[in-house]
């Protein structure tokens, strides 16, 4: 009698009581919602570029720490800072590469889909196609970046690298 | 001025290719890395790194690759529909890049973590191994210490010769060292524990002298160099001085007392005497400078008083009067040659003679009148006394002073003792005469060398007997010293110096 008493006044019983409530309400008046927002086009490009910056952000990051601990005395844990660096420097190229290509200020594109395939850049736009033109060989960048990671784990495991135990952790 | 594109797509489709290939090489090395220490979260971490890059790389090197032969093979169409996954996946995979590298700090410090745990680990362990295997032997060496260390405190407290006492708080004494209990007076031996009820502030001669000490240590939680005065199980009267510290005992929750007592009666007597010495050489300096002033006119007095007796006929009254006149007179100059000789300014004839002879000459003197009142004589004589270099008069004087003292210390019926001894270390030797009479009062000893200070009634002695022979005794370079008790008797040691070329003649 007393268990039945308790259950009676529970918390989990009132919430319960307001959701079938609810529920009920929701499905007895229905009405028009738009319960998600719509995602128009430049919102994947947005999204692309943020996570570019976040790339960056997070490679600048990993370099700070590689010198504030002291690493980069050592060759692989450099070859590793490298490597953040190339990274860098490619996401800041591919991020302006990204906000060129939206642009149809720039050049025209002649024989496009073809190997014969060129540029022609509108009268005072050279200097930005050429930047453009390089900029679009973004592997000059990245390659290096993942050699060097490469060169960096070869070198830890050739040296048979030992951490140093530091006070401050 | 056209730019070929060409360049852009061979560069494109040769660098995807790569960053495909290296971003799994460099997974296979990081897993050779981690396999060479699992433990290690720095290699787990790169390996992380290697997948997120390699995920990142396939996703966009197949990607652009797929895409340039597609629009090369005129198949736009497809591309346009994979290119939104394409792009998707690899805003993904730049997304996992970033987050797995962020985690660089956070991996780094628990691996330092993992170190610094290991080290105390390997430490602790390695002090355990150590500990094992040597226990007993560390256990025995650290008994030993403490038997060493326990052994020396001991012998410190044991050897002491001023009193180590442990007190409580309420004055019972919890441990006493063998001088300690010598000085209060308790038999000592059973563990140098004292009896159950003993109270440190029971020995003190004035209880609130140990209330006013008991409270200066609480407050101020030492005492040092005080002095007071105890008096010891036996009665006898110990002048002391006290240092002390206050220590609080945690277990019992109460305060306990360290006390170290110095006995310094001795001391106590040497100013005593230093004191009296003092005083005697100031009344020796007035009494000398009054003696000499009177005895020149003492010297015409009994002059002129003798040429009048002379010239005045027998039978008279003026001669009787006369004959008074010159006995006082004679009386007064004996009592101004003794002041003199007090004083040391009275002309001595040292000379080389046997102390023995000098003692006997005044005992045949004094022997008869001793042997009328029942008194014995007893005489101890050490032969290896030397002969020297004294007043043999003035000595005379000083012995035939001491022993009609102790005669008339004794009345009648009783014992003399005079013992000589010859302390060969010291250069030193020492005439005791002692009686079984009355004694002298404590309060009354230290005036005795007093000039005109006696205990005897008017007209039986001037008080000068004992004066002269202190005198007499430290013109020689000596020193008489004193002991008695009320009712017991006294001792009088005359301790003469013996020089170096006295010693050479010594008697065999």
């Amino acid at each position: 009698m007393l268990m039945k008493r308790k259950w009676a006044f529970s918390p989990v019983s009132r919430w319960a009581k307001g959701l079938g409530v609810g529920l009920a309400l929701i499905v007895a008046m229905p009405r028009v919602v738009w319960a998600t927002q719509v995602h128009t086009e430049p919102e994947g490009l947005y999204a692309h570029q943020l996570a570019h910056a976040f790339f960056l952000v997070s490679m600048g990051i990993l370099v700070y720490w590689l010198r504030e601990r002291h690493l980069t005395h050592h060759r692989g844990w450099r070859y590793l800072q490298y490597a953040a660096l190339s990274f860098i420097a490619w996401n800041l190229d591919t991020m302006f590469i990204h906000h060129l290509e939206g642009r149809e200020d720039l050049f025209l594109t002649f024989s496009k889909g073809t190997l014969q395939a060129t540029l022609q850049p509108f009268p005072g736009r050279e200097w930005i196609t050429w930047a453009f033109y390089l900029g679009k060989m973004d592997h000059l960048l990245c390659v290096p970046a993942i050699v060097f990671l490469f060169l960096s784990l070869r070198e830890l495991i050739r040296t048979g690298y030992r951490f140093p135990r530091s006070e401050n952790g | 001025m056209q730019l070929p594109f060409w360049p852009v797509l061979l560069v494109d489709l040769v660098g995807s290719a790569l960053m495909i290939v290296f971003s799994i090489l460099c997974v296979g090395l990081s897993l050779k890395l981690r396999n060479q220490d699992r433990e290690n979260v720095v290699w787990t971490y790169l390996l992380m790194v290697s997948h997120a890059l390699t995920a990142f790389a396939v996703s966009r090197g197949v990607g652009h690759i797929a895409k340039e032969l597609l629009i090369l093979g005129g198949r736009s169409d497809i591309w346009a529909v994979l290119r939104p996954y394409s792009g998707s996946v690899n805003t993904i995979t730049f997304c996992v890049v970033g987050a797995v590298t962020l985690f660089f700090e956070r991996i780094w410090g628990v691996y330092q973590q993992v170190l610094r745990d290991k080290e105390a680990l390997q430490k602790a362990h390695a002090e355990l191994l150590f500990l094992n295997r040597h226990l007993e032997d560390l256990v025995q060496e650290r008994t030993q210490e403490l038997a060493r260390s326990e052994g020396k405190y001991r012998r410190i407290f044991e050897v002491s010769r001023d009193m180590i006492a442990v007190v409580a708080a309420d004055g019972t004494i919890l441990d006493i060292n063998p001088a300690g209990c010598e000085m209060l007076g308790i038999p000592h031996g059973v563990k140098q524990r004292v009896p159950d009820p003993a109270d440190l502030g029971s020995f003190f001669a004035n209880r609130r002298d140990w209330d006013r000490l008991r409270e200066r240590i609480l407050r101020e939680c030492y005492v040092s160099d005080a002095e007071t005065r105890l008096v010891a199980a036996d009665g006898r009267e110990v002048h002391v001085l006290l240092s002390a510290a206050s220590e609080c005992e945690v277990t019992r929750k109460t305060e306990i007392f360290h006390f170290v007592v110095k006995d310094i009666s001795q001391r106590k007597v040497m100013q005593q005497q230093l004191l009296q010495a003092d005083k005697l050489a100031s009344i020796g300096q007035l009494a000398a400078g009054i003696a000499h002033e009177i005895n020149n006119p003492l010297g015409i007095i009994l002059g002129y008083t003798q040429l009048l007796i002379r010239e005045e006929p027998e039978g008279t009254e003026r001669l009787e009067d006369l004959r008074t006149i010159e006995r006082h007179t004679r009386t007064c100059k004996t009592i101004v040659e003794d002041l003199l000789s007090f004083s040391r300014r009275a002309h001595t004839k040292k000379e080389r003679a046997s102390l023995h002879e000098t003692i006997e000459e005044v005992l045949s003197v004094v022997r008869h009148n001793l042997e009328l009142d029942q008194i014995r004589l007893e005489k101890d004589f050490d032969r290896s006394v030397p002969t020297m270099v004294l007043d043999r008069d003035k000595m005379r004087q000083v012995f035939m002073n001491l022993i009609m003292n102790a005669k008339q210390a004794i009345g009648k019926d009783g014992l003399i003792r005079v013992v000589t001894r010859w302390d060969s270390q010291r250069g030193q030797v020492r005439v005791i005469v002692s009686d079984n009479g009355c004694g002298m009062d404590p309060k009354v000893v230290p005036r005795i060398f007093d000039p005109f200070f006696t205990t005897k009634s008017t007209g039986e002695g001037t008080g000068l007997g004992l004066s002269v022979s202190y005198g007499i005794v430290k013109n020689h370079g000596g020193d008489i010293l004193v002991e008695s008790r009320l009712g017991e008797g006294s001792t009088f040691t005359v301790v003469l110096p013996v020089e170096s070329e006295d010693r050479d003649t010594e008697k065999p």
